[in-house]
């Protein structure tokens, strides 16, 4: 279904229409605003975009078994697997992402969420023992690609990919390129919130606002941007996550731990590219005060936001190119009792 | 050729006519011998070229490129955009060619794969085997009755490997539930149900509304057969495995009932085919459909099998039905009833199924692809061979004629079998 909204149209773009619609796909729900001449056009580029979308969640998701990814899975351990370049190249950014993170972000995470319950549940406290016997199953080193021969090898036995931290900011940057390869000017579309690609700006406005909401406080917002051209991701605790004796454990693991990440409550990453935001937000999630600064560092064009400290959270804002509105005045509870969840 | 006039809004019809009357390669490919070939080490590349490298082809290109020891070699098709695309897939620039002739005449394509739309398939299958290669042919084998007998008779002629692009053959669960319905596990499969459903307007995007006919040929009478040739020859292949046997006749009706936007095929289809021993085939297809896309019911004696796209569930009868014989009414949820009537019968069987151990997950036409370019090396003949073709191809083309009259009319039978 798309609706229509009323904009006041400026030269050039007269006969433009904000069109709206939703899709579902990858476990979330994308949203995509784009300014059309017409319904039918609308429809035509709502219907390309979410069939691209919907290629991708075939091409990469690990809970379809006919996917590339799940065949990869179930097949690399035992020998080389030939795949397509668009494959390919997918591994190639996530083990270049995992290297220039130093493994924070890591696409073999995909045994560890089952051993903490996150994969098709809420999540589950496993045992010292279950942990530990990840430790062969995860790290990014133990992935070949042979450029020569377009093969994915898995050095050990058990390892899973997981797409969760890059595969919606990749389907998202390829909707949008079939968007422009269209001609759209203008368009934003949006994986649950996760991660935004604004195409342009709608008529007579700089860009898109795009509002980070602050964790835990309904629906209050921490900063709001002005996005042209670009894409924002963010990742928090809030999408899935349980409490064991009072504790709560995130979904973002720390492949070098094994463990969920204790510090950080929010990162939110700008971009050029969505499938970089979206490692990022991830690798910077998992990453310290210093690691953070310094992966920042190499990557003049990113800025990034990140929430941090459980017991009295704060902020780090990385070439922010907004305001901050300020933590709630509750900062002094607990993120537990903020209630995020 | 003349293909600026093609992209200045010819149509497929007067292309295909072009083809199929006056193209050179055609004379050309008929006096051609296939050369004796030897298997072809697994260590080999086999280079392969594909006519018609639109969506469908491009799938098939994405998949060839999952099986190890593949090149894509060339491409050939009469819109240069597509190229663009190609290349971007492929992951380098692929040699392109607009004439089948000139592409043809490559020395080094080990197979071809044909993707077309299906008014071509014919010509193109028979010109590649007569120019010595293996081909692999997208669904269906011909556009009409004529051009799968020739297809069937190129094969015969020439020895040449062809395999037909019903890729649901190539589905383990697909295969297993088959065997198991051959060996009786459902008692004797009487009737097959099938619906292969779109949820769109079936119309793709067209850049210049001078290309209509090139972009949406699935649109027009003239180069399509519909939604009953396009989706239910997969369907009727599989209640052709089921039964095995090709149906004996066909009728049904096919209507626009809601995309009254030019296009000259009907936007749903109904049609009964019917086999040996009173066994029939029901098949529908509608392009408003919000649900489940794509099922296969067979229905036996003692059991009947659902197959889908990705799975495949048994169910039987368990127990023995209690009837209601000494009743004069039964009140079944609130409803007034006969004596007859029984619940156990509406729903014989209330569980989740019996589903088919996948033993080996694959995309369907990843398989099939593997396993064509398996009998390349080796030169053995595929399992979708072009009798297969045949048996599903026929009923499309004689299907069209009966909707178009309301008769039930005989499907012609396969004259001859291929080597295959």
């Amino acid at each position: 279904m798309i609706f229509q909204f009323f904009h006041a149209p400026t030269s050039g773009m007269l006969t433009s229409q904000l069109y709206c619609a939703t899709h579902r796909a990858m476990a979330t729900e994308y949203s995509l605003y784009l300014y059309a001449e017409s319904e039918p056009r609308a429809d035509t580029l709502t219907n390309l975009a979410f069939q691209e979308i919907d290629r991708i969640e075939n091409l990469l998701s690990h809970y379809r078994e006919a996917s590339e990814l799940s065949r990869i899975n179930r097949e690399a351990a035992q020998a080389g697997v030939t795949t397509d370049p668009e494959t390919f190249h997918f591994l190639e950014n996530c083990l270049a992402w995992s290297e220039r993170s130093h493994g924070a972000f890591d696409i073999t995470v995909g045994s560890l969420l089952k051993c903490w319950g996150f994969f098709e549940g809420e999540g589950a406290l496993p045992s010292v023992n279950e942990i530990s016997r990840e430790r062969n199953r995860v790290g990014w080193h133990q992935i070949r690609l042979d450029p020569e021969r377009r093969t994915v090898r898995f050095l050990a036995k058990g390892i899973a990919l997981d797409p969760g931290g890059i595969g919606k900011g990749y389907a998202v940057d390829r909707a949008i390129q079939i968007l422009k390869s269209r001609g759209v000017f203008a368009a934003m579309l949006s994986s649950g919130s996760s991660t935004i690609y604004a195409l342009g700006a709608p008529p007579g406005e700089p860009g898109w606002k795009v509002h980070v909401p602050l964790p835990g406080a309904g629906s209050k917002t921490l900063s709001t941007v002005t996005l042209r051209d670009t894409s924002l991701s963010t990742a928090n605790l809030s999408e899935k996550n349980f409490i064991h004796d009072g504790h709560l454990y995130g979904s973002i693991m720390d492949p070098r731990t094994l463990r969920p990440v204790e510090r950080t409550l929010q990162v939110t990453a700008i971009s050029p590219r969505a499938i970089d935001s979206d490692a990022l937000s991830n690798a910077l999630f998992v990453l310290d005060t210093a690691d953070r600064a310094s992966l920042l560092e190499q990557m003049p064009h990113v800025s990034a936001l990140v929430l941090t400290d459980r017991q009295n959270p704060s902020y780090e804002a990385i070439r922010w190119p907004a305001q901050i509105t300020g933590l709630p005045p509750a900062q002094k509870k607990t993120f537990e009792e903020m209630n995020c969840l | 050729m003349n293909r600026r006039r093609l992209l200045q809004g010819l149509s497929l019809s007067v292309l295909s006519a072009k083809f199929a009357s006056t193209s050179p390669l055609y004379a050309q490919a008929a006096d051609a011998q296939s050369e004796p070939t030897q298997p072809i080490s697994a260590n080999d590349r086999i280079n392969v070229g594909v006519i018609g490298p639109g969506s469908r082809g491009q799938e098939l290109i994405r998949q060839l490129l999952r099986t190890p020891g593949v090149e894509i070699a060339a491409v050939c098709d009469v819109y240069p955009p597509i190229f663009t695309d190609v290349n971007e897939l492929v992951g380098k620039k692929v040699p392109a060619y607009l004439d089948s002739e000139e592409f043809l005449t490559r020395k080094d394509l080990d197979a071809i794969f044909i993707a077309t739309p299906p008014v071509f398939h014919a010509q193109y299958a028979i010109a590649a085997m007569k120019s010595g290669r293996p081909v692999y042919g997208e669904k269906t084998l011909g556009f009409s009755t004529e051009d799968s007998q020739n297809v069937v008779d190129t094969v015969t002629k020439t020895g040449q490997l062809f395999q037909i692009g019903h890729q649901m053959r190539y589905a383990s669960w697909v295969r297993d539930s088959v065997e198991r319905v051959h060996r009786g596990e459902i008692g004797e499969p009487t009737q097959v149900y099938a619906y292969y459903h779109r949820s769109d307007d079936w119309r793709r995007e067209v850049p210049d509304p001078r290309l209509e006919h090139l972009f949406n040929w699935r649109l027009y009478r003239e180069s399509s057969g519909g939604l009953f040739e396009e989706l239910g020859s997969h369907s009727i292949d599989i209640a052709n495995w089921v039964f095995q046997e090709q149906p004996q006749d066909v009728m049904g009706k096919t209507s626009i009932a809601v995309y009254n936007d030019g296009r000259t095929v009907g936007d749903n289809v109904q049609a009964i085919l019917g086999y040996s021993k009173g066994r029939h085939m029901f098949f529908s297809s509608i392009t408003d459909n919000r649900l489940t896309g794509n099922q296969v019911w067979v229905y036996g004696t003692h059991g009947s099998l659902q197959i889908t796209g990705e799975d495949a569930t048994f169910y039987r009868k368990r127990g023995k039905t209690i009837t209601a014989a000494s009743h004069e009414h039964a009140i079944v949820r609130g409803l007034k009833t006969g004596a007859s009537y029984n619940p156990n019968g509406a729903m014989p069987y209330r569980g989740p199924g019996d589903p088919v151990p996948i033993k080996h997950y694959e995309e369907p036409t990843l398989t099939a692809c593997k396993a064509f370019i398996q009998c390349v090396r080796t030169k053995q003949q595929p399992f979708a061979n072009a009798d297969v073709g045949f048996r599903s191809a026929t009923p499309c083309s004689t299907g069209k004629h009966a909707f178009d009259e309301g008769l039930v009319m005989k499907i012609p039978q396969l004259r001859g079998l291929s080597k295959g």
